[in-house]
């Protein structure tokens, strides 16, 4: 089935991009409308795209090229549950955080190179997301990197430009693993098409040239996932850049380009073999663990955040894992089905209240011009819808019903107990503990315990746009809760889990078999 | 699940069970919405939701259901809402149980409701707590769904927002009180956690999430890490020994009507109904289970009142005590039997309604005087008369002098021990030990009673407080309430309290001493009748003034009725000041202990991100050929 809409999402923030960066020198204001157009008609596509397809595949040939003797050629965009899923969180977070730049940004010169930098980004994750070969994805995958440096850097103070060149070193780094991994495919497989390197693996393969390229591929995109140890460039990158970057990066961008990368491959193009499983679901225990303990001592509230973000990514990948190492052992699947769920769902809940996180952190440094914990207090009274909705991301990400974050971490801890982790459900439950410690500091430092020496608090509200996102993304983790209603899963949840769990499904769409 | 009811056999109950629950919490958002200027309209309208939900509460517990599947009815009311069934699978999820333990306990939760929020319409003033009403409403609508809820996640659900509103009901403003926010916070969220995780294991060794359809010996290594999980979660939100730290900040610094609802009264029902539920439904303790429980329990009481006798802040003083208390209601379920489980939940009914009583008191002596300290206090009886017997009843009922309803709960604690002192096993073979430390924790609440009642109402009045009067009857009443309640629960016990509320739940028993309530009651009217009688009869006038007797102690004639300083003494004696030493240095309480931990890890984890690119680099690298090297 083609699927008309599909290279939209693709064609027209790149179209958005060029059009800003021309049309937005000659007529004031055209960057900031033009932007929010764009992503607000591509959350719009996104959201016909969850409702209409219902978890049904649907593939665009580019250019029109039909596969010849099952031996697809040209370039495919695919979509299935898995990703209008993520198409859905990057697009909708892409809205609210280019409404919130509207106040934010304005403090900044060349403005329009921002809204222009943003749209090729969120370009370059909508093409990854869609892409159903390799080389496009690496393609897109760049795209976006490139304009996220270019995004991170935008303060150009000495911090920003000090992030921003480790975070190329080590996304340059990224690059090079992926590419290397990408070639390894190619040179055996001749192929580039994700479902057609399964088909042609099948057939059989050299044990370590299959581990070498699953290890190179795990290590490029777990360097852009931040998953530990390729995580370190994430502190710096993710609270330097302006806060409605931050957002976009640490909410969308590591799930599109990372996360969703490993998930897709390993489930879709790799055979899950029980060692990569096991690996993946050791790194994600790692990143969970020490990401939390990293964040806990932090007093600048978006390197905070930052490794929050990192933690909470363990969270993903482990839940993944443990189903991947059930698939592999071929033992009691529905577990296997929930611990994905669980994964997926917890990736979505992750983008809405990190993203809110961060839109808070921004609203803060906006409004009193620091980011130090240690010099705040008593911001409830001042910015009360500030306190209100990073008061409701905060518990969201600790775990607290009836917000989002409870039911997948929820769904994660009963699956890895179910699986018979014990052990990894005790961790998930102490870095849960963990998390609401240092998010619970958060609270305490900025919008409670009035500083005694200063008599009057500086901070007032901020300006209406960024309300407005800040209190649409709160009601967003309210209502995410509601994916743990049956009904509203089976539409949503479980064509994503299907598609990941059955890979022949995955394959028997491109290939046409 | 032996009486199964769906909703078509009863309808006219069955169609407003889930409004017990929804009224509320759908009142305490709509209040969100309502400026705090009109704060008086808002309690009003408070008192009207707990009053319509304390009728359907009443209607519940005269009824004979034992058993509600909410589902068709939810399915329909979907299926009218959005077209489709969304709720489809669900089955089971929604289940209500009402058990006669669940109505015994939304009653008095109703009962407590009403007359704090009665209470409150007078105490909390604007500003005082952002959002007062809003969430002591969706702490009521939760503690039903909580108390009502079969499945266990559902109750897990409700159990959670149950810590959010704790923490909305302290003000956080300034250093102290955010502090403790936030301690609370994270102690009540990370028991939810690992109840989190007893569930999970719950529902994989049993298959099962319902309430009803699970029994599980602790025979196993799994069995008892989930029912030790599952305690954790219970403790912390009864304030059990080592999960209690929380309960004694709380009190001291949040309002007295907060603490009054949440650790002294809603708190302690909640915590002990589900260690109810643990004990008697979900499991089968073992006999080293039981063993555990005990020793929680006594060094509950123990510690706790330790504690209590050094404090000086009197809100503080209750909140140990608080905690200390709940350590007879985990002995009486550490038993086992009949009149153990039956003790544990007279007392943790009688518990409610003194502490509860206790914290209003303690609000009207700070509202009157805005002092804290004992140590600042005295002589408040002729100024506050109404309060002063208020608290005087309340501090004999807690610590259990006949006849009032603490000596009748702890009365059948002690039976309790002693006929389980007759059973086989290690646990039954220490009972002298468990019934000694019972008694000596009562005998040691009495005396730290004594420093409360004396130390605030007794002696000569500080003249700071020459003009502080009784408080408003709107604070009063409730007071008073409470204590005919104590009196009542206390002089009916035998007669009529236990056998009617308790025994439905529990089960038919025999009391074993001799000992009638009703009989004691009257013979201590009789003796104080006489005394009156004596008093009367003898002239009136031939009386002799002395000094007041502080125990034989230096009397200092600048702090007046030095009554705290008589207990100076136990903080002196050598191996407890030390203990009291290390335990204000807070070696002794869990938060604190793990959060050196955890900062310290945290920090060592810091130190090795140098912010140095080239070493990043290197991270990378070697993870990389480490993989290799693993998989390879």
């Amino acid at each position: 089935m083609m699927n008309p809409l599909i290279p939209l999402f693709v064609a027209v923030p790149l179209a958005g991009a060029f059009l800003i960066m021309i049309l937005g020198r000659f007529i004031k204001h055209f960057d900031r409308v033009a932007a929010s157009l764009v992503l607000l008609f591509l959350v719009i596509i996104s959201l016909h795209a969850i409702v209409s397809s219902g978890g049904s595949t649907s593939v665009y040939k580019v250019g029109g090229w039909e596969a010849v003797n099952k031996i697809p050629i040209g370039i495919y965009m695919v979509m299935d549950g898995f990703s209008v899923i993520v198409l859905c969180i990057v697009n909708l977070i892409g809205l609210l955080s280019v409404i919130y730049s509207i106040s934010y940004i304005s403090r900044y010169t060349s403005e329009n190179f921002f809204y222009s930098l943003f749209c090729l980004m969120v370009a370059g994750m909508n093409g990854v997301v869609l892409s159903g070969d390799l080389f496009n994805i690496f393609v897109f995958l760049e795209i976006s990197a490139i304009s996220s440096y270019a995004l991170v850097a935008f303060g150009v103070e000495k911090d920003e430009l000090e992030a921003t060149f480790k975070y190329q070193v080590l996304g340059g780094v990224a690059s090079f693993l992926i590419l290397f991994g990408i070639g390894f495919i190619y040179w055996k497989t001749k192929t580039l098409n994700i479902a057609d390197v399964r088909t042609v693996f099948s057939t059989g393969y050299d044990r370590n040239y299959y581990l070498l390229v699953q290890i190179l591929l795990l290590s490029g995109f777990g360097l852009k996932a931040a998953i530990i140890p390729f995580h370190a460039w994430l502190p710096d990158a993710h609270s330097s850049a302006p806060s409605p970057i931050s957002a976009m990066l640490s909410g969308v961008l590591i799930k599109a380009i990372g996360i969703y990368v490993i998930i897709r491959l390993f489930f879709n193009m790799f055979a899950i073999s029980e060692g990569m499983a096991v690996l993946i679901t050791t790194l994600g225990t790692l990143s969970m663990f020490i990401g939390v303990f990293l964040a806990v001592g932090q007093w600048d509230i978006k390197r905070l955040l930052a490794y929050h973000s990192i933690s909470q990514m363990g969270y993903v990948v482990l839940s993944a894992g443990i189903g991947m190492i059930l698939i592999s052992r071929e033992i009691r699947y529905e577990v296997a089905a929930l611990a994905i769920a669980g994964s997926i769902f917890h990736l979505i809940n992750h983008a809405a209240f990190k993203s809110l996180l961060f839109l808070n952190a921004g609203a803060i440094e906006y409004s009193t011009g620091t980011r130090d914990l240690k010099e705040m207090g008593g911001l409830s009274k001042t910015m009360p819808v500030t306190s209100g909705t990073s008061f409701v991301a905060s518990l969201s990400i600790s775990g607290i019903p009836p917000f989002n974050g409870f039911f997948s971490k929820l769904i994660i801890i009963i699956a890895a107990v179910m699986a018979r982790f014990y052990l990894l459900a005790a961790l998930a439950a102490l870095v849960s503990i963990i998390t609401l410690a240092s998010f619970l500091k958060f609270q305490r430092y900025a919008f409670y315990n009035q500083d005694p020496d200063r008599k009057k608090t500086k901070g007032k509200e901020v300006p209406f746009p960024m309300l407005f996102s800040m209190i649409i993304l709160g009601m967003i983790c309210l209502l995410l809760s509601l994916l743990v209603i049956p009904g509203i899963r089976e539409m949503i949840l479980t064509p994503a889990t299907d598609i990941l769990m059955d890979p022949s499904r995955y394959t028997s769409q491109i290939t046409g078999t | 699940m032996n009486e199964f009811i769906t909703i078509t056999s009863q309808p006219a109950v069955c169609s407003y069970l889930q409004f017990m629950i929804f009224i509320p919490v759908a009142a305490g958002i709509v209040l969100f919405l309502v400026p705090e200027k009109y704060i008086r309209i808002k309690g009003i309208l408070s008192v009207a939701v707990s009053l319509v939900t304390g009728y359907l509460t009443l209607a519940l517990f005269s009824s004979a259901i034992r058993m509600v599947a909410l589902d068709d009815l939810v399915a329909k009311s979907c299926m009218t809402l959005f077209g489709v069934n969304l709720l489809d699978g669900t089955s089971g999820f929604l289940t209500i149980t009402t058990d006669n333990l669940s109505k015994l306990i939304i009653v008095f939760i109703s009962l407590f409701s009403f007359l704090i929020l009665l209470f409150s319409l007078a105490y909390i003033k604007q500003g005082r707590v952002k959002n007062y009403y809003p969430w002591f409403l969706i702490t009521l609508g939760c503690s039903y769904g909580a108390v009502l809820a079969d499945n266990l996640l559902l109750f897990l659900a409700f159990w959670g927002i149950l810590g959010i509103t704790l923490y909305k009901l302290i003000p956080g403003s300034d250093e102290e009180s955010s502090a403790t926010a936030k301690k609370t916070l994270i102690l009540i969220g990370a028991s939810d956690t690992i109840l989190i995780l007893g569930i999970a294991m719950l529902w994989r060794l049993t298959g099962s999430l319902s309430m009803n359809a699970i029994s599980l010996p602790t025979d196993n290594i799994l069995a008892v890490t989930a029912f030790v999980a599952l305690l954790v979660g219970s403790f912390t939100k009864a304030g059990a020994f080592p999960f209690h730290t929380w309960v004694p900040d709380y009190s001291k610094d949040a309002p007295a009507s907060s603490s009054a609802i949440l650790p002294a009264s809603l708190d302690k029902l909640l915590g002990i109904y589900f260690l109810a539920r643990i004990t008697t439904d979900l499991f089968i303790p073992g006999e080293w289970m039981r063993l555990l429980l005990l020793s929680i329990g006594v060094t509950t009481i123990i510690t706790a009142v330790m504690m209590a006798l050094v404090q000086h802040n009197y809100k503080k003083l209750l909140g140990y005590h608080a905690v200390s208390q709940v350590g007879y209601m985990i002995t009486g379920f550490g038993l086992g039997s009949l009149i153990g489980i039956a003790a544990g939940l007279f007392h943790m009914i009688n518990n409610a309604i003194y502490k509860s009583g206790l914290f209003l008191s303690a609000g009207c002596i700070e509202q009157r005087t805005g002092q804290e300290n004992i140590d600042e206090l005295g002589g408040l009886s002729k100024a506050m008369p109404i309060t002063f017997a208020a608290s005087l009843i309340f501090a004999m009922s807690i610590s259990g002098i006949p006849p009032f309803n603490g000596f009748a709960s702890k009365w059948m604690i002690y039976q309790g021990i002693i006929d389980f002192g007759a059973g086989p096993g290690i646990a039954s073979k220490l009972w002298v030990l468990w019934l000694g430390l019972a008694v000596l924790g009562s005998a040691l609440t009495l005396a730290s009673f004594i420093k409360f009642i004396g130390g605030v109402f007794l002696g000569r009045r500080n003249t700071a407080f020459e003009k502080a009067k009784e408080v408003s009857p709107l604070m009063w009443l409730p007071m008073v309430m409470l204590a005919l309640f104590c009196i009542f629960f206390g002089v009916f016990a035998t007669n009529f309290i236990v056998p009617k509320l308790i025994m439905p739940v529990t089960g038919e028993f025999q009391f074993t001493g001799f000992w009638n309530s009703g009989l004691v009651s009257l013979l201590i009217i009789i003796s104080i009748a006489l005394g009156v009688i004596v008093y009367l009869a003898v002239s009136i006038k031939r009386f002799r003034t002395e000094d007041s007797f502080i125990g034989g102690e230096r009397f200092h004639e600048k702090t007046g009725y030095p009554t705290p300083e008589f207990y100076k003494t136990i903080g002196e004696y050598r191996p407890l000041a030390w203990m009291y030493k290390k335990a204000e240095e807070k070696l002794f309480d869990i938060y604190d202990l793990s959060k050196h931990f955890v900062l310290w890890l945290s920090h060592k984890l810091s130190e090795a991100h140098t912010g140095v690119l080239p070493a990043y680099v290197i991270w990378v690298f070697a993870g990389l050929i480490i993989m290799l090297l693993i998989m390879i």
